[in-house]
């Protein structure tokens, strides 16, 4: 989800000052102890639209994907109404056919290597941009801006044109650069070489959101601080290792999490170039679990697989969220 | 000196690299038909025309999806907003048993993978008997957006000091005004802001609108262009005319929002 995205991006221009929760501070809640009934119900009457929506919408969605997972339910039950348990059978189905274990082990690969260009182009650029004559800055922030906004069905058609085997502008240019075997040539045609255009895709337009908050992080280390590294005499390597590392680690754990959570579900793109094709080589975790779930009805092998994932996910950002969970319980 | 040309050098490659698709899409929407799919090398257009764009109008379906696009995503917004903002209100401004849950749960639901829940949630709007209805999908963008927005809001919020509202309630404005009269105007920005992304977010999205919705008059915009070749076959031009069209007004809510960005910078000021 864009979700989290926002926070990040305020902190360009906005950047929202931590202030203390007025209501620890004194002042309101000694108010509310002298106020009437209506008043102390009034936080919780507050809340409770979003409460009720997030438990119907959210959380019993959750509770109800392990639920089914332990069901079978194919259409011919969906339409019954019945109601079969099967125990951890389509666990078992799941598990024992190799093609999961593919496409799960694909899934993290695709998801590490994607991450982890983005992220590293991402902090590079934020870097470079730092200087740059103030008119490039400007130009490269404006190219990326484009590159952001764009919807991501719109940029999947436009990748689509721009590979197009006959008359796609990449494999023109690489003729008249003199590479005449790319005349015709299809970057369709193997799983990998459709994940490495899905992977270049999904990193031009993530780039954007990591280089500007990136940016936005390093324009906050003090320049005293690169005085002070100057004065010592360290090199640039030494400089960024003493003083724009420490300041910027955080930030950049953050936004390498953010877009795990992000690039581990991506769908649309892998779903509209060749559905998962060729012969399922780009298959990913989503896409299984559309294809069985919804493709093929059966909904409670799609719910094993869903929550497989969450495990999959949940041991790669383990460690992080952990720390993160904890760092926001400190600040409430 | 030498230094600061190649960074510069190297700048002016990357605004290249990232500016490309977004010219080609442009370029190509606007090649005359018959000069779009060529074995000619037509990286500059020589001739311009307009007539993809109305190709691209006049498609059936583009319109519908147009509107449904519009229609699920401001009605999802707008729900998420107004419900976000009370919630924002109450984590923010009062001190009450379980608010440090409810903020960790916030924190913990916006980041929850959507994704894993398709299967669930097909079901679940199966049986309310809002499958092949925008209102599922409403219901759905309303819940992904929720989260955040509540989220976010709740530090624009606490942004806001609370001695201004004190003032006002001191002045005599009941709790409603004080709220309406000072905090409101001064969460213009991040408002606007939030809502931006949450609208991008419902505007973007689309396995979820391609599994709820199954006919062509409910389809969202998503997923009518993911389905273009039906409806243009090989006319790139008409396909790159309405991916143009698709992108027009989410750039337009990107360029409010950087230049409210700016605004958000003075608003932060009154913490002075």
């Amino acid at each position: 989800m864009t979700a989290v995205k926002t926070t990040e991006t305020a902190a360009p221009a906005g950047d929202l000052p931590p202030a203390l929760p007025p209501a620890a501070t004194g002042g309101a809640p000694r108010r509310r102890r002298r106020g009437s009934a209506f008043d102390r119900a009034l936080p919780y009457l507050l809340l409770a639209p979003a409460l009720i929506a997030i438990l119907w919408l959210i959380g019993w969605p959750v509770v109800s994907v392990f639920v089914t997972s332990f069901r079978q339910l194919n259409l011919g039950e969906l339409v019954r109404g019945e109601i079969v348990w099967t125990g951890i059978d389509n666990y078992v189905t799941v598990l024992q056919d190799e093609r999961f274990w593919d496409v799960s082990l694909r899934t993290v690969v695709f998801t590490i290597a994607v991450v982890g260009a983005s992220v590293g182009m991402g902090l590079g650029i934020a870097l470079l941009m730092r200087v740059l004559t103030p008119w490039v800055r400007i130009a490269l922030q404006i190219a990326m801006l484009c590159a952001w906004a764009m919807p991501i069905l719109a940029s999947t058609t436009v990748y689509q044109w721009m590979f197009d085997q006959n008359y796609g502008i990449l494999n023109k240019t690489l003729v008249q650069l003199g590479f005449d075997s790319f005349a015709g040539y299809s970057w369709f045609s193997s799983g990998t070489s459709t994940l490495s255009v899905v992977g270049l895709l999904i990193i031009w337009q993530a780039i954007p959101f990591l280089a500007f908050s990136l940016y936005a992080g390093l324009v906050g280390i003090p320049r005293d601080l690169y005085e002070a590294a100057g004065i010592d005499g360290a090199t640039g390597w030494q400089t960024f290792r003493a003083v724009t590392w420490p300041e910027i680690k955080s930030l950049l754990m953050m936004v390498t999490f953010l877009s795990t959570l992000w690039d581990f579900k991506v769908f649309a793109q892998i779903w509209v170039f060749r559905e998962g094709g060729p012969s399922g080589e780009s298959t990913t975790l989503p896409v299984l679990q559309y294809l069985e779930g919804i493709a093929k009805s059966h909904f409670g092998v799609a719910a094993a697989i869903s929550v497989l994932m969450m495990v999959i996910l949940g041991l790669i950002t383990f460690q992080y969220l952990r720390k993160l969970l904890q760092t926001e319980e400190g600040k409430i | 000196m030498l230094k600061k040309s190649a960074a510069n050098v190297a700048g002016l490659v990357l605004a290249l690299f990232f500016i490309f698709p977004t010219y080609w899409m442009v370029t190509s929407a606007m090649k005359p038909k018959g000069t779009t799919i060529t074995s000619d090398y037509d990286l500059i257009p020589f001739s311009v025309t307009l007539t993809n764009f109305i190709t691209a109008w006049t498609k059936p379906g583009f319109l519908s999806s147009l509107g449904n696009s519009l229609l699920v995503t401001l009605t999802a917004v707008v729900a998420a907003i107004v419900i976000g903002i009370t919630a924002a209100v109450a984590m923010s401004r009062f001190a009450f048993r379980g608010r440090k849950s409810f903020v960790l749960l916030m924190l913990v639901a916006q980041m929850a993978p959507f994704e894993a829940l398709l299967i669930p949630m097909f079901l679940m709007m199966r049986d309310l008997g809002l499958y092949e209805h925008l209102s599922s999908l409403i219901l759905v963008y309303f819940a992904v957006t929720l989260p955040f927005c509540a989220w976010t809001l709740r530090g624009f919020v606490n942004g806001i000091p609370a001695e201004l509202e004190e003032a006002a309630m001191v002045d005599g404005c009941g709790r409603w005004g004080a709220f309406q009269k000072v905090t409101l105007p001064l969460l213009g920005p991040g408002l606007v802001a939030t809502s931006v992304f949450a609208f991008i977010t419902a505007w973007n999205e689309f396995l979820f609108a391609k599994v709820l919705i199954r006919s062509q008059d409910s389809e969202t915009l998503p997923v009518w262009l993911s389905g273009f070749q039906t409806a243009f076959g090989t006319d790139w031009g008409g396909a790159m005319a309405a991916s143009v069209l698709f992108t027009v007004p989410a750039l337009v809510f990107f360029l409010i929002v950087q230049r409210k960005m700016v605004a958000g910078v003075t608003a932060g000021a009154v913490k002075g």
